[in-house]
């Protein structure tokens, strides 16, 4: 039987070796035939007059849309819904963090040097942190609830000067978050807007509240509730799972959600429950991005985290390692192909936000004031599960992963680390010895030359050539789990990259952790930027989002590209239908934003382009 | 021989072969780069709806006597004798649309743009698998074995509701 194959040869032998568990791995020869309007963007079912299709004989919808409307439109309903979820994860998170804060929940909170920063930054007052923690929580959420009309309040304090500025030159500060998102569907709606500009800078704004405040925010909120990432050492893969453990696998994006098992699995409760199912104790597996971000946080939860093993397209796999007797998901990245696999393991689900509601899971309605007793039943959940299934479930945990992955990166612990500010690292890139900065980001798919090949090869390729890699998102997992972010993949690297990680005992690609550590990753981008006093298109630095999946990535975009950064694509956007759009997005936006997006889906001319784009902004910074 | 074989039965309309056919006599031969747009290119085959509003793919029959190559006045079509296809030399076409007007299904047509010569289906001239066949996700057309006596000889399973219209 065809399958997708994967740059994770354990993973493939293991599929191989499970041919009786359907995966996504097996359904993509099924669907390899695409349509080609789709992925040009040029199908438009906004009215009952289509489904229109743009062909050389039917260059126009029925009621007059041109290709340019067509696929501005349908981009801009992308990047909407992409934002919407970030949107979304940042307001429980912001909800979660004021009801702590007002003394409605007995979680304390483990960052409290963080949120007096913050609340000097936003000149948030409060005689004490639970007075902070709801100020900031109340600042967040007004923002979010803004109209249209009325601009986000702490835009100007979290964004950098010069983009601050440049957003205000080109008129595009968002005002209230969800109105932006709200209005881009009203836009988008069968015959209102025609403009494709108008909603390609609607775009722009959707990626400045995406960035700052659905992945930047939501990581602040989360130190501040669940501790700040530490730099150390963790273990990732299938082999993290222990047998003779309950093992929990969570799924999604909202820490601020299943943050609340990470206490309360190490009660004497907990032990007792663990006995009598005849277990050792509970443990945490870690899959997609809210296993990145208690990873990144694990410092906070050595005892419970096994580690995080891998991304969106191996947690099928996961749970056909028979292993796993719960899975719990909060959010996105929780595959409807997980369900068929969970029945055919027996592993029950339990989903925490009905956003993310699997069709066979039970709802468990998630309020941080209720939270032992949310906890305790999923606790009781998983030891039921355990007691019921293992005696006829076969386990098949493979030998796989890394004990020495490097993690706990954040904009703070990387400034730290190298000694409270980025002298020594421009010096190095000024002095030649790092060529420049690829931050690689985003999703998995298993389209884009298979699963995290591209991914892979293109990071490998990128070390060598003395680039040092930032990875944030589903790539972590795809990199982390082929040793890219362990110390010994510095062999990998150029002569030069690969002595400066001898000398510190880094790998050469650093692991921020989740997607929404993009917005770390931002942040780190602004503080270089601040260091040398330049603007952040100036940089010796490129986005690539090689694998992007999904509309969040393309909000995540949204933003690099109102940042003023090149980003790389290996599959485009469903936008080449329309000349327009492609030609403003890989092109003319670079005169407004300074922006662009790179769409190249071979490995080694990307490498090429992205070299030649560090280059020229390395000259023109006279290096 | 190869023949593509027509299941109108199984077309859902979606035109994707057509965007193929656009692609493969394309510069770039991509379907996410094809210029959709572009008003002198035009696809060779077509999915045109029948008298029941049903949507039936049509492509080039390379004919066993085809009346294309009998009306064409300066021997720019031919059927070639060893795979049967019939061919279009464009150096030799004059644009003098006795093909068009003889083709009895309609698939050859004057070049879009410029109209100076004739455009048919080349089987995707080289290719293994032409590309209509390869993107058509409902198995509407496929690519079959044929014997010298134009039998066919190995046809693809049939729906069960009907067979050839």
């Amino acid at each position: 039987m065809a399958v997708c194959i994967s740059a994770d040869k354990v993973l493939n032998d293991f599929l191989l070796s499970r041919s009786n568990v359907e995966t996504s791995f097996n359904r993509v020869p099924d669907q390899a035939v695409k349509c080609g309007f789709g992925m040009q963007g040029v199908c438009c079912r906004l009215c009952s007059n289509g489904p229109c299709r743009i062909t050389p004989n039917s260059p126009r919808g029925v009621c007059g849309a041109t290709p340019d409307t067509m696929v501005a439109r349908n981009f801009l309903r992308a990047v909407a819904a992409g934002a919407a979820c970030y949107l979304h994860i940042v307001e429980n998170a912001a909800v979660n963090l004021r009801e702590i804060g007002r003394g409605n929940s007995d979680l304390p909170l483990k960052g409290t040097t963080l949120l007096h920063e913050l609340a000097d930054r936003l000149a948030i007052s409060g005689k004490d942190i639970n007075e902070k923690a709801a100020g900031l929580a109340d600042r967040v959420l007004e923002d979010l609830y803004r109209p249209r009309s009325e601009k986000m309040q702490l835009v100007e304090k979290l964004a950098y000067g010069p983009r601050f500025d440049k957003w205000c030159e080109l008129g595009i500060l968002p005002g209230g978050a969800k109105s932006e998102v709200f209005d881009a569907l009203v836009k988008t709606s069968t015959n209102l807007s025609s403009d494709p500009l108008d909603m390609l800078l609607h775009s722009l704004r959707l990626g400045i509240t995406t960035g700052l405040y659905g992945l930047a925010m939501t990581n602040r909120i989360n130190d501040v509730i669940w501790g700040e990432p530490e730099i150390r050492t963790a273990r990732v893969g299938f082999g993290v799972l222990d047998p003779d453990y309950i093992n929990i696998m969570v799924t999604g994006h909202q820490h601020s959600l299943v943050g609340i098992l990470q206490d309360s699995l190490l009660s004497p409760e907990a032990a007792a429950t663990a006995g009598n199912a005849g277990a050792k104790g509970f443990r945490i597996a870690g899959s997609t991005c809210v296993g990145q971000d208690m990873q990144l946080r694990g410092a906070h939860c050595t005892e419970i985290f096994a580690g995080q093993t891998g991304n969106n397209f191996t947690s099928e796999a996961l749970v056909a390692t028979g292993a796993i007797d719960l899975v719990v998901s909060d959010f996105n990245c929780t595959l409807p192909g997980l369900e068929t696999v969970c029945e055919q393991m027996r592993v029950p689900q339990i989903c925490l936000d009905d956003v993310a509601k699997k069709q066979n899971a039970d709802y468990l309605p998630f309020d941080i004031r209720n939270s032992r007793a949310i906890a305790g039943k999923i606790m009781r959940a998983a030891a039921d599960s355990f007691a019921a299934r293992r005696q006829d479930v076969v386990i098949n945990v493979p030998s796989h992963g890394y004990d020495d992955v490097l993690t706990g990166l954040s904009e703070k612990t990387l400034k730290s680390f190298l000694g409270g500010n980025y002298k020594p690292l421009i010096d190095l890139i000024a002095a030649g010895e790092i060529k420049g900065i690829a931050a690689v980001v985003g999703c998995s798919n298993l389209t884009a030359r298979g699963h995290d090949v591209f991914t892979v090869g293109m990071t490998r390729e990128l070390i060598r050539r003395d680039i040092i890699v930032l990875s944030a998102g589903c790539t972590s997992g795809a990199l982390e789990n082929v040793g890219l972010m362990s110390p010994a993949a510095a062999e990998l690297a150029g002569t030069k990259l690969k002595a400066i990680c001898l000398k510190l005992g880094i790998p050469p690609v650093l692991n921020f952790g989740p997607c929404l550590a993009i917005g770390r990753l931002e942040e780190v981008a602004a503080d270089i930027a601040a260091e040398m006093g330049v603007d952040l298109p100036q940089l010796p630095l490129v986005i690539s989002a090689p694998q992007w999946l999904e509309e969040q990535a393309l909000a995540d975009g949204a933003f690099g590209l109102a940042l003023g950064l090149t980003l790389h694509l290996a599959i485009p956007p469903f936008i080449t239908g329309s000349e327009l759009v492609t030609k403003v997005l890989t092109g003319d936006l670079e005169q407004i934003t300074g922006g662009r997006v790179i769409v190249n889906g071979d490995i080694n001319s990307t490498v090429d382009q992205l070299e030649a784009v560090i280059n020229t902004k390395r000259a023109g910074l006279g290096l | 021989m190869k023949r593509i074989f027509i299941k109108p039965e199984l077309c859902a309309g979606c035109k994707n072969c057509q965007v193929a056919c656009l692609a493969e006599h394309s510069p770039t031969s991509s379907v996410w780069l094809v210029n959709l747009s572009d008003q002198s290119s035009q696809p060779r085959n077509s999915v045109r709806l029948n008298d029941q509003n049903r949507p039936v793919p049509l492509t080039c029959r390379h004919c066993s006597e085809p009346e294309c190559v009998t009306a064409c006045m300066t021997g720019a079509l031919s059927k070639d004798p060893v795979t049967g296809l019939v061919q279009h030399d464009p150096e030799s076409c004059a644009g003098c649309w006795m093909c068009v007007m003889s083709c009895p299904f309609g698939m050859i047509a004057p070049k879009a743009g410029e109209r100076k010569i004739a455009v048919k289906c080349d089987f995707c001239a080289g290719r293994e698998m032409p590309r209509c066949v390869e993107a058509c996700p409902t198995g509407a057309i496929t690519l079959v074995e044929i014997s010298p006596t134009h039998a066919v000889a190995a046809v693809p399973e049939r729906s069960p509701e009907g067979g050839i219209q």
